[in-house]
């Protein structure tokens, strides 16, 4: 189609007017940092302006998967990974199971459940950590007082062993509500003739997850999974309002990123140097990059089967 | 004019038939089995409901006690209300002042980036402008953008914008996400001649742009707003990178800040929670369609 020759207002002088302001934001604000990621993650640029900056090559990159922060760096990288993994799989069957509960027509009410389920989306980081720091207060919150009748204690956020998958929980109690909603209005687009059909032919309950909702489904998963796998590869926010951005434990890519950047106290090597955080960032979005197409791949092709 | 009403007509039909039909099927079932309630649901439900509602309860119990009685009995449901905590966080936090500034940054950002996702979204969706795939590309694009905050930070210190509340919400409003995406979506469902038929009776682009399409698309322009307005609104490591001056957080930002000062003091700082909290959690009731239209339409994206 050759559209760009249907324009049928007089004059193409006001198109052009707001096209190209809101392009020249857009540009100047968000592409031109983003690309410039990539230039600075080839110098040692610092925080403060007054220092001079240099091209040092592939240095930072050098340094990234040199020795020296082999530990950070893997611990880092190893956190991430735990992260986005864990926390999209158990989100994905999580909300699975909670939209196929709240697509049953017999309840009553399945509205405010799912307005109820949703709503941690709206509340953000500091307050759904604040919440939560409440909830595995050290001293006499709820959940130390449910361990205290097994005798037991945590140091909960502050246990370098747990506080990642604590994090982890509080993170799919966030965001499982956006998943509910890409899952029930998959559910509800199957028809019903489907079902009819299949009970029909003698499927029970089971086999008809298995084999009726589940093939539907495939879109619906598809899509959770990619946005949970990206959202969790590049989410720190919470991590970072739970436990601080220097903590061995949950240190992950997006941390370092910050922690290089603006620097602070830190148990860990700290360069100080942006143009080393860029390079971090970098080997996150190939990193991203990556595991999103595969994913993508492995999805598209487990669809179509 | 008839064919703007049609056009919005033919917008709302999908959605009010499928309602129709899921209800009158339900009504069907119901039939079919009288009497059977399903409890074992209705038990799971229980246990949802208690996940993500009982921590803002214990929240709430939390900020009528006093830190007195909250160090004796930290988990025992409050004896006497003590409404003062939320006027002290209110004072303590400045919390006043930090509202302020999150409607502004919010109003402003949002409505910046919805102008971007009318301005460039429109042409691109229409055709009017050459390249409608590298523009499409391009919307998907601003969704993988690298971790930024360093060349962010250096921009606005460059330009002399740093640590001032023009630069912050610059940078906020660019943060479009699905925005111009899910409104050139939407644009395909406008009925082409209207552009035509307005053209022919002498409308201007401008004209049409704001008193045709924003009309027609409202609740397209809706859901793009308030998807970027909640990320706005609680957006808070920007805040911390782009500000030097505490007295220009954002609320999200303000109340981190106040976590930092009164740890010791949860009776206090859940009110101060709460107070952040009261006017998501109200303005959920109304925005709440909007952003289940939002997720839904960016998984179709």
């Amino acid at each position: 189609m050759n559209n760009q020759h249907n324009y049928p207002f007089p004059s193409r002088a006001p198109l052009r007017a707001t096209f190209g302001i809101a392009l020249a934001v857009l540009t100047v604000f968000a592409l031109v940092p983003a690309i410039a990621v990539l230039f600075v993650s080839f110098t040692d640029l610092r925080q403060v302006s007054y220092l001079p900056t240099h091209f040092v090559g592939l240095q930072n990159y050098i340094d990234y998967f040199g020795a020296g922060h082999r530990a950070d760096n893997l611990n880092a990288l190893k956190n991430t990974l735990i992260f986005a993994g864990v926390s999209t799989v158990i989100q994905i069957y999580l909300a699975l199971g909670i939209a196929i509960l709240l697509n049953n027509p017999k309840l009553r009410g399945r509205n405010l459940y799912r307005a109820v389920v949703f709503m941690p989306t709206v509340l953000g980081v500091t307050v759904t950590a604040l919440v939560w720091s409440l909830m595995f207060n050290t001293s006499g919150g709820p959940i130390q007082r449910v361990l205290e009748l097994f005798g037991q204690r945590s140091a909960f956020f502050g246990d370098q062993n747990i506080a990642l998958y604590l994090v982890i929980f509080v993170q799919i109690w966030m965001v499982c509500g956006t998943s509910v909603i890409i899952f029930l209005s998959g559910l509800q687009a199957i028809p019903q003739e489907l079902y009819e059909v299949s009970s029909i032919d003698g499927a029970n309950r089971w086999q008809q997850l298995r084999f009726v909702t589940m093939p539907m489904l495939a879109p619906s998963i598809t899509a959770n999974v990619l946005l949970g796998i990206v959202n969790a590869m590049q989410s720190y926010q919470l991590t970072y309002v739970l436990t601080g951005a220097d903590k061995k434990g949950t240190q992950v890519l997006s941390l370092q990123v910050y922690m290089q950047s603006f620097g602070g106290r830190s148990g860990t090597t700290l360069s100080q140097s942006q143009g080393y955080a860029a390079s971090i960032s970098m080997v996150q979005f190939v990193l991203v990059g990556v595991i999103t197409l595969t994913t993508l791949w492995y999805l598209r092709r487990k669809e179509q089967r | 004019m008839s064919e703007i009403s049609n056009g919005s007509m033919t917008r709302k039909g999908p959605g009010m038939m499928g309602e129709t039909i899921s209800r009158s099927e339900e009504r069907m079932r119901r039939h079919r089995r009288i009497g059977h309630i399903p409890w074992l649901a209705y038990l799971f439900v229980a246990l949802i409901l208690i996940t993500f509602i009982f921590p803002m309860l214990f929240l709430l119990n939390t900020a009528l006690k006093n830190n007195t009685e909250f160090i004796s009995n930290p988990v025992g449901v409050v004896t006497s209300l003590n409404w003062g905590n939320f006027s002290e966080a209110w004072q303590k936090g400045s919390f006043g002042a930090y509202f302020l500034n999150t409607v502004i940054y919010t109003v402003c950002g949002a409505g910046f980036g919805t102008l971007i996702a009318l301005f460039m979204g429109f042409p691109v969706a229409r055709g009017y402008i050459r390249g409608a795939k590298f523009w499409n590309l391009l919307f998907t694009l601003v969704l993988f953008l690298p971790n930024a905050l360093m060349t962010q930070f250096q921009l606005l210190l460059r330009l002399h914008l740093y640590n001032t509340q023009l630069g912050y919400i610059l940078m906020v409003a660019v943060g479009v996400g699905i925005g111009p995406l899910l409104f050139s979506g939407f644009v395909t469902s406008l009925p082409r001649d209207l552009d035509e038929a307005a053209a022919i009776d002498g409308v201007g682009y401008w004209t049409y742009l704001f008193k045709f399409v924003v009309p027609l698309a409202k609740p397209a322009l809706a859901t793009v707003f308030i998807l970027q307005a909640v990320w706005i609104w609680n957006e808070i490591i920007l805040a911390t990178v782009l500000f030097s001056d505490q007295s220009k957080f954002p609320i999200s930002a303000g109340l981190f800040a106040f976590k930092g000062t009164y740890s010791n003091n949860w009776p206090l700082l859940a009110a101060a929670t709460l107070i952040v909290a009261a006017p998501l959690v109200l303005g959920y009731i109304f925005i709440q369609r909007y952003l289940v239209n939002g997720v839904l339409g960016a998984v179709k994206g």
